[in-house]
């Protein structure tokens, strides 16, 4: 192994985003030519940030990077794409409503100017041949299933000559079949000689593609492993293992009678496709249920329809025996259901102050008959978040976007919980907190289920999960893979369930 | 890491976020007005330069071209405030949709349709309240109509408006040429009976026009309803973030819908009360009516999309177009160069404006 040639090597990569987030430390990265290469981690672990700079769209702060032994800057991916780097994003940058030829001109005309669409066509068609890869060149995008938009990209990165591909979790946007095809073309790629970065968080398809491995655990390299030498608990125990920060005091409590039942819940996503296949739950008084999961397996469809705002395709939702499955979600929040999203950027209007946020889901109890809004009620409202909370700002009237992430945070909970509602779903509490705002969030959250509310705790975060739930439940693209008690998880398991694997196909 | 050291930790971080609150507490306080201010005082001062410098080229003496402009554009009140009017209203339906996050660049022909329905039932009623609201409900369903398109339909609202815009141009001149026109008067069409005429007000600074009246009641009554009920605020909320509208459980269609019907309203009446307080009658090339929806769009941008801004900004523009006329008259400059300096001044001023707007626009779009 250790005479290959080096294809990429990354060395003492260091990234200090602006904001003071440290994203990457000292992380060295080394690909072979020629080998599928994975990298895997949990979300916010640094995964893309370091193939964004290897694509020179982020700058490090520090750190070398050599491709084919050849130590190279890049001031944009321009460069990076002259250096034979092509990137797939999760989401395409096609031309939805022209050809796949069209395309593939478009992209390749930005690096030889002077081609005909006839060369372009020429040219991919000789490549298409070589690789046993076929794409339809005179479709329209938008008519083609997402698999092959998939190969269309890959084809256009080629094209430009790329020799390192980077696939940025591939198949988050593919049906089990069409992934199966994806790993055919690549491995046919790495015939051809194509070396090839895949990003994932898939444990089963790590396992199934790549030849070696590469951990990232919040910024750090865990370590690079030959695929084959490992098991995919060893890699989940790399992926998840962490020292706890701190230990939150949880008050043993006997949970009450459910007061939140979803039966059989189905939900499509944005694109149409199934992001949560019958999920089925039950929510009872002074409980909190952790919903653990890496991002993008359902989460936030299940979350906004419970909350009223995505369509039900099949399934029930009772709220205190009451059936609210086709109820508005104005309507359900009035019935005492609470929803904090897992995005600032949706539970907040950044341009408006925290008066007019606090109304946001406060609307009903500051309306008048004549549809006029009480300010000054609304205003008395606000001070309560603010009191209550401990949200530090200058006055109730700043706007919003002047507020740091802690306290726009709590503004978001704060106005949820002065409404007093029975059934509160809180996505992501803590994300991008500091530590201080974060202690206060969870403690929220558990005096909370001290006064005898209902909790779904919807979180990529582990230790926040570990920390609060009364009981556990891991969802895996759109199922829920375990419900249980926190002592019959290890981070272990979790991180497994999480991955996809159920205990009976560990290897 | 030990208890100790976290706790040490924790005390630094509120202390850190303490200090950082002090600042911020002053800098939030004062920096919206002080931007404000300072940018405006620099757009004008940069607009007004750039003008006086293309005017000395052309030689002229800009010092005496900027006299006249002022002395003359703001010199006869009652003229001012009936001029703004119609500008009054056009850019209230620019603005209107564009809180709420649709373009609406149908302002042009929703007061055609309101000013002729306007000019239709007055004359046939002979009652101007009926004339009024004629034009409302005409210049409403019209941006109404826009905005299902857009919702039911996928078609893009400016470029519908746009075509709309010249549709309704080339029927008002077919209707008011073949069929509506003055037997006595060429070139002019029916006219508003005398009964039916909007009066003037007697005030300290001469006669006002109950047009005026009626359009910053107009103005004043989309402040309260953008800014005091459910409906403006599902309006603002849809146009800067449709996510959080959705999320608070709102229809964003609904205030697609909503804002399009207000807008166009608002350009209807404009056109009716241009028509029923002011001028009577349309002339048949349209030059009574032509151009105010797109003068209405600089109009709301210097406004800053403010109903109570929009009245200011509308005398402002009047002022300098009254103003220009006489620049011309009396310095013998060509019309060309007036509404170049016009246009200078506006676009500086709105310019820092609209470049925020368009960044809010942008990002909103990526967010989708």
């Amino acid at each position: 192994m250790g005479n290959r040639e080096i294809a990429i090597e990354m060395k003492g990569i260091h990234k200090i985003y602006p904001d003071g987030v440290i994203a990457l430390r000292d992380v060295d990265f080394v690909v072979y030519k020629g080998e599928i290469h994975g990298l895997l981690g949990e979300n916010g672990a640094g995964k893309t940030t370091l193939m964004r700079i290897l694509y020179g769209e982020i700058k490090p702060t520090r750190g070398i990077i050599k491709i084919f032994g050849k130590k190279v800057k890049f001031h944009g991916p321009w460069d990076a794409i002259r250096h034979g780097i092509g990137m797939v994003y999760q989401q395409f940058t096609l031309v939805p409503t022209f050809t796949v030829e069209e395309n593939l001109y478009l992209s390749y005309v930005s690096i030889e100017p002077k081609a005909t669409v006839k060369d372009v066509r020429e040219k991919a068609m000789k490549l298409m041949d070589e690789l046993g890869f076929k794409v339809p060149l005179n479709a329209v995008v938008e008519t083609l299933p997402v698999g092959i938009q998939q190969r269309v990209e890959i084809i256009k990165t080629l094209l430009r000559n790329a020799r390192v591909l980077i696939l940025d979790e591939p198949t988050s946007v593919l049906t089990p079949i069409e992934t199966k095809e994806l790993f055919n073309a690549l491995r046919k790629l790495k015939e051809a000689g194509i070396t090839i970065i895949f990003i994932t968080h898939k444990l089963r398809e790590v396992k199934e593609i790549t030849d070696r491995v590469t951990v990232l655990r919040r910024g750090r390299r865990v370590g690079t492993v030959a695929t084959d030498e490992v098991t995919q608990k060893d890699l989940a125990r790399m992926m998840v293992e962490r020292e706890v920060v701190f230990k939150i005091v949880r008050k043993p409590k006997e949970p009450g009678q459910p007061v939140f039942v979803v039966k059989d819940l189905w939900v499509r996503d944005d694109r149409g496709l199934m992001a949560v296949k019958g999920v089925s739950f039950e929510l009872r008084k002074g409980e909190i249920l952790g919903l653990a999961g890496v991002q993008g397996n359902g989460q936030r469809e299940l979350a906004e329809a419970l909350a009223g705002i995505r369509f039900i395709d099949k399934g029930e939702i009772y709220l205190y025996g009451e059936d609210i499955t086709r109820l508005t979600a104005s309507k359900r929040y009035s019935l005492g259901l609470a929803y904090v999203p897992d995005s600032r950027r949706i539970g907040l209007v950044y341009d408006m102050n925290i008066v007019e946020n606090t109304v946001l889901t406060n609307m009903y109890r500051v309306i008048t008959r004549t549809r006029r809004i009480k300010w000054g009620l609304a205003s008395k409202y606000a001070k309560e978040v603010i009191d209550k909370l401990e949200v530090i700002a200058p006055g109730i009237t700043s706007p919003i976007k002047y507020l740091s992430g802690g306290n726009q945070q709590k503004v978001m909970v704060g106005r949820e919980i002065i409404r007093e509602p029975t059934v509160f779903i809180v996505a992501e509490p803590t994300q991008g907190l500091d530590v201080g705002a974060t202690e206060f969030i969870r403690k929220t959250l558990l005096s909370l289920r001290d006064q005898d509310k209902a909790i779904l705790l919807i979180s990529t975060d582990l230790d926040e999960i570990m920390q609060l739930s009364d009981r556990i439940a891991v969802i895996f693209e759109g199922k829920i893979m375990a419900m249980g008690k926190p002592e019959e998880f290890t981070l272990e398991r979790l991180g497994l369930l999480m991955g996809g694997v159920i205990e009976s196909q560990e290897d | 890491m030990s208890p100790r050291k976290i706790k040490y930790r924790l005390a630094l971080v509120t202390m850190k976020t303490r200090i950082a609150f002090v600042i911020e507490k002053i800098r939030i306080k004062y920096i919206d007005y002080l931007t404000a201010a300072l940018e405006i005082i620099l757009s004008a001062t940069v607009g007004f330069l750039i003008a006086a410098i293309l005017l000395y080229f052309m030689g002229y003496n800009p010092y005496e071209v900027f006299g006249v402009l002022f002395r003359y554009g703001y010199g006869n009140i009652s003229y001012l405030l009936s001029k703004s009017v119609p500008y009054i209203m056009t850019a209230m339906a620019f603005s209107i949709p564009l809180i709420a996050g649709v373009f609406n660049i149908g302002g042009e022909s929703q007061l055609y349709v309101g000013a002729f329905t306007a000019l239709l039932v007055s004359y046939y009623t002979a009652n101007p309240v009926l004339g009024l609201l004629a034009g409302i409900i005409a210049g409403g369903g019209l941006g109404l109509f826009i905005s299902i398109l857009r919702l039911y339909r996928n078609i893009n609202e400016v470029i519908a408006a746009i075509m709309i815009n010249w549709t309704m141009y080339f029927l008002l001149v077919y209707l008011l040429t073949g069929i509506f026109h003055d037997p006595k008067i060429s070139h002019q069409s029916i006219q508003v009976p005398e009964s039916a005429w909007l009066g003037e007000l007697l005030s300290p600074w001469g006669r006002i026009k109950i047009s005026f009246i009626l359009a910053v009641i107009g103005a004043i009554v989309m402040y309260y309803i953008l800014y005091y009920t459910n409906l403006g605020y599902l309006l603002r909320v849809s146009g800067l973030s449709p996510l959080s509208a959705r999320y608070a459980g709102y229809n964003p269609n609904k205030a697609v819908l909503c804002s399009m019907l207000l807008g166009g309203a608002m350009a209807g009446l404009g056109g009716a009360l241009l028509i029923i307080g002011d001028v009577h009658s349309i002339d048949t090339t349209m030059s009574t009516l032509y151009g105010f929806g797109f003068t209405g769009i600089g109009i709301g941008l210097l406004g800053r999309n403010h109903p109570i801004g929009i009245i200011f900004a509308a005398i402002f523009f009047s002022g300098l177009l009254i103003g220009g006329q006489w620049v011309e008259l009396k310095t013998g400059a060509p019309p060309q160069l007036t509404d170049t300096i016009i246009g200078i001044i506006v676009i500086a001023l709105a310019i820092p404006y609209a470049y925020r707007m368009l960044i809010s626009i942008v990002r909103r779009w990526r967010m989708k």
